[in-house]
């Protein structure tokens, strides 16, 4: 019980975050400068984008036991690409880029769209929020085997305070069931790695994290699909 | 005599939200040198000749947090009597706050882009 009301606690204050900045820059709209205008408008519609990504991962959390998401064959590239493509604009604000770089043979994986997309997206918000000015974070898909499977191992490695050990150690031990005050990494709830690792065992992917001297690198793995090899 | 811009220092790690303070803080004062920091250690190796005239400082920050920042500068004969205007998200009552030199605490929910001009238009004009 104490979990679940710290839970909503630190979720509310994550969700506070781009109410208050949408409020601040709705406050700050000059008519008599329509370059500004135009700025802050982007970044409102960037900020409240980001925000209804997050509550709409919230309910999706709620509802993963429903069997409203079928697993099928996915094309990983297609998935990075389009969340590279989508935070464009948040790591360019903010002075940082994102490298992506492709060395998997294998082009399909078993999962879910939708749920990967917002695994890969949470990992890269993560990035653009620990790494440090004008670093470059980067995401690398990479063919990986363990135990004879075959997998696709997806990296967002951020330059930047290392994840504390104690958030590090429940991810190892799959035991992230709340969203977690991350205190090296204030103002963050730990939401979006808590939804990332909830959508990753769904998928019954391999979710954890490598600390490094100079920030985190947070991976997912997801079985290789065979069909459609024979186009590949 | 050479005439210098005031400086304020911003400190917070919230980029966007930085970024609406110094859109607030230019609106009170064009002329005024502002320079963002997004940790508290930044911000104190930056302390130097000349000193800013006023400091908006968050409170939670990476690695060391706001309040240690306040014990810091408040050690410091010279950094002492630096007006620190807390921006905050943290509900904190003013009063408990009153060793060090908080000239007000302004609440990122309930804050206005005014009050802080008003700050800067009081200490640095």
């Amino acid at each position: 019980m104490q979990s679940e009301v710290n839970g909503i606690f630190v979720t509310a204050h994550e969700l506070k975050a781009p109410l208050s900045l949408m409020r601040q820059l709705a406050l700050s709209l000059d008519p008599n400068d329509p370059a500004e205008t135009r700025e802050y408008q982007a970044r409102m519609v960037s900020v409240s984008e980001r925000a209804l990504r997050q509550v709409s991962d919230l309910s999706k959390v709620a509802r993963l036991e429903e069997g409203l998401f079928t697993m099928e064959p996915v094309a990983v590239r297609g998935v990075c690409d389009e969340v590279a493509s989508e935070l464009q604009y948040l790591f360019r604000f903010n002075s940082k880029k994102l490298h992506v770089k492709y060395s998997n043979r294998h082009k399909l994986v078993i999962a879910n769209r939708d749920l990967l997309h917002s695994v890969v997206y949470n990992f890269c918000v993560n990035a653009i929020k620990y790494s440090n000015s004008s670093t470059a974070s980067t995401l690398t898909v990479s063919d990986h085997k363990s135990d004879n499977i075959q997998s696709v191992r997806i990296v967002i490695r951020d330059f930047g305070p290392s994840l504390p050990m104690d958030i590090y150690q429940k991810l190892a031990k799959n035991q992230l069931d709340a969203p977690t005050g991350i205190s090296f990494r204030p103002d963050s709830s730990g939401l979006g790695l808590y939804i990332a690792t909830k959508f990753s065992r769904f998928m019954n992917a391999n979710v954890g994290a490598i600390r490094h001297r100079d920030g985190t690198s947070f991976f997912v793995e997801l079985p290789v699909s065979n069909q459609g090899t024979l186009f590949a | 005599m050479s005439h210098r811009s005031p400086l304020i220092f911003v400190i917070d790690d919230d980029e966007l939200f930085a970024d609406c303070l110094v859109s607030a803080i230019k609106k009170g004062n064009k002329s005024v040198k502002i320079e963002t920091f997004k940790n508290a250690i930044d911000a104190m190796n930056a302390m130097g000749d000349p000193l800013p005239s006023l400091i908006f400082l968050d409170i939670l920050l990476p690695g060391p947090d706001g309040f240690t920042f306040l014990n810091e500068i408040t050690s410091y004969i010279d950094t002492a009597k630096i007006p620190i205007v807390l921006v905050t998200s943290l509900e904190l009552p003013e009063t408990d706050l009153s060793i060090y030199n908080i000239q007000g605490i302004l609440n990122k929910e309930r804050m206005k882009p005014s009050e802080v001009t008003d700050y800067v238009k009081r200490y640095t004009n």
